[in-house]
């Protein structure tokens, strides 16, 4: 057992749990009704429109307080304490959250990005060529694209909806084209999500959007690592808070990193960055997941390593990268 | 003349709705309207008032509230006007009549807006309200309405306790009786019809329908009789949702992402 037992085989326990959890966890742990949702605030994609889901994410709410909120400075001159309430309660619960368990909220407990590694998996054992690591010039390009969808579609769009220069459409425009309400709804049985309006040129604009993209991602899932996360919002609403997560991938310079680039090989979001020369330094990038792939790939001692406050969970070892291997050629066949 | 010839026309397609019992019905005047834009809390459009239809004068009602406490509600003839809600979450309106033989109940729900209760809506489902009583297992999403073409829960309990093999009926204005059976735990499901007319396209372009489940069980000599009303929308998949369409886009989008692969492989072989 000792031989298999690695961060990767954890990580899946915990994510296939996590699964089980925010897909399926109102029937068992929490109920139907969202009001008694584990955080309603999470930081990973489970979805609000899975009828049997544990929780939901943090972007539903801030989508409707922008909309019925914090519009109404501007329409009904309302209070500022009653118009920005609800989305500082959020703000705060998703701080809170990203203290405890920072970007591993990626990497650990997300339904959407376990399902894209599920069916990296599948890509892998039918044999299909997987691509690897994308190069330098197209993660550059594609990087920028959750920093438009966050603060447009989440913040910007909902707002403006809200003040009255937009339709209904645009009130929650993230949520219409978000993989997860399709995914996490399919998964129960519902495939109620799955459409393309002819309601107005907006609705059917998302609409097809949404299926386009949630095809588009099941099949590039197939030989490219983590394709939705790479352009998912959470990513940027993390990022406000990952200075005070607790946990953090810290990296403790190596001269051989130059020549080496294991870690960023192993990167599911290959984060080329991971590989600059850096003293006792939280490297905890934007796009990092808290995988712990880098930590578990890098064959010199000490040099990659959880910490969780002053504690180190986890550090890189020549023995531990030789397992890690052998086990990745073994399962590569 | 006209007038009258409306009313009679009312008359005749509301006589036997309900078979007797009494059911609350949205009062759609304005002055309702009027209360409950300025309540807020209510969805657009939506009514504070309601008539308890059928009703006898010895009719009485109460709230209670999303943390279970409760507020008498007064009847002017037959309608009630709600409080403006003081708290968001699930209210349930109860109303009880009562004749010699007979015990008469009606239930309704409603989900407003506002600072939420901080009691799980579970509570307020579970809480004995009536001596019959058809609970909604679940009720609709907060903020969310029933829709046409789907199925939903319910169970019947008697005095707390499960009622099994006993029949409840389902009308709508548009779709004729439908009689379901509670099964050996007193549970049932419905699929509410997708009888609307007229339809625009768009949600809030059509008004909600609705469904009244009645119910009746005798104890001995005693009647009891007892009914749940709810709106209902339409499904925008019955309309202008093609689910079909649908499922054609995500296998165009598949495709898309399979030519990506055949060029990343011919890249790299050629690489
Ligand atoms: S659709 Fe996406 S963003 Fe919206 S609630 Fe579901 S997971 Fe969250
Ligand atoms: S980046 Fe990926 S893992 Fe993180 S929330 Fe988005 S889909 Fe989930
Ligand atoms: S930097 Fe390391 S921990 Fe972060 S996503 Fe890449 S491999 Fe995973």
């Amino acid at each position: 057992m000792d031989k298999l037992l690695t961060v990767t085989l954890l990580r899946r326990i915990v994510q296939l749990t996590a699964f089980v959890f925010f897909v399926y966890g109102a029937m068992i742990f929490t109920t139907f009704y969202t009001g008694d949702k584990l955080t309603q605030n999470l930081p990973a994609l489970s979805c609000a429109y899975d009828m049997k889901g544990g929780d939901f994410c943090a972007l539903i709410p801030l989508q409707h307080q922008m909309d019925h909120r914090v519009s109404t400075l501007f329409t009904q001159n309302a209070g500022m304490m009653e118009a920005l309430m609800g989305t500082l309660i959020t703000i705060g619960t998703v701080a809170v959250l990203i203290l405890i368990l920072n970007k591993a909220f990626c990497g650990w407990l997300c339904p959407l990005g376990f399902f894209q590694d599920v069916f990296t998996m599948i890509g892998t054992k039918l044999g299909l060529t997987q691509l690897g690591s994308l190069s330098r010039e197209t993660v550059n390009k594609i990087r920028p694209i959750k920093w438009f969808i966050f603060p447009v579609l989440v913040l910007i769009l909902p707002l403006l909806t809200g003040i009255g220069f937009l339709g209904h459409e645009w009130g929650n425009p993230y949520c219409s084209i978000c993989p997860s309400r399709i995914m996490t709804t399919a998964m129960t049985g519902d495939m109620n999500q799955i459409y393309i309006s002819q309601a107005n040129t907006g609705y059917f604009i998302l609409s097809l959007i949404a299926d386009l993209l949630f095809g588009l991602m099941i099949a590039l899932a197939l030989f490219v690592r983590q394709p939705f996360c790479r352009i998912c919002p959470i990513l940027p609403m993390q990022t406000l808070f990952k200075k005070i997560g607790l946990l953090r991938l810290v990296k403790n310079g190596n001269s051989h990193c130059d020549t080496c680039s294991s870690c960023v090989k192993a990167c599911p979001m290959d984060i080329y960055e991971i590989q600059n020369q850096a003293e006792n330094k939280n490297i905890t990038h934007s796009d990092c997941t808290l995988c712990g792939r880098c930590v578990e790939f890098c064959p010199h001692d000490g040099v990659m390593s959880f910490k969780y406050g002053p504690i180190i969970l986890l550090s890189s070892s020549k023995e531990g990268f030789k397992k890690r291997t052998k086990i990745d050629k073994w399962w590569k066949g | 003349m006209k007038k009258t010839a409306l009313m009679l026309f009312i008359a005749a397609t509301l006589w036997g709705y309900g078979d007797g019992a009494i059911y609350w019905a949205p009062h759609g005047c304005d002055d309702g309207k009027k209360t409950a834009s300025k309540h807020g809390g209510h969805g657009k459009g939506e009514s504070a008032m309601f008539t308890l239809m059928n009703t006898e004068a010895n009719a009485h009602a109460h709230l209670i509230l999303p943390d279970l406490s409760e507020q008498n509600l007064t009847f002017k003839r037959t309608t009630v006007m709600l409080p403006k809600p003081s708290m968001g979450g699930y209210y349930a309106m109860v109303a009880k009549g009562y004749d010699t033989n007979a015990t008469f109940s009606a239930m309704r729900y409603l989900s407003l807006q506002g600072r939420p209760a901080k009691v799980s809506p579970t509570k307020l489902t579970a809480l004995p309200k009536t001596d019959l009583e058809i609970i909604p297992d679940p009720l609709h999403r907060e903020h969310d309405r029933y829709s046409a073409s789907k199925s939903y829960r319910f169970l019947l309990h008697f005095q707390g306790k499960p009622l099994i093999n006993t029949a409840v009926t389902l009308e709508t204005h548009d779709t004729p009786v439908q009689t379901y059976t509670t099964d050996q735990t007193g549970a049932f499901s419905i699929t509410l019809p997708n009888d609307f007319k007229n339809v625009q396209v768009g949600r809030s372009e059509n008004k909600p329908s609705e469904f009244l489940l009645s119910t009746q069980h005798r104890d001995g000599e005693h009647l009891y009789k007892s009914t749940l009303t709810m709106p209902y929308s339409l499904n925008p998949n019955d309309f202008w949702q093609s689910q079909s369409y649908g499922a054609g886009a995500i296998f165009i989008g598949f495709l898309g992402g399979l030519v990506f692969y055949r060029r990343t492989k011919k890249g790299a072989k050629n690489g």
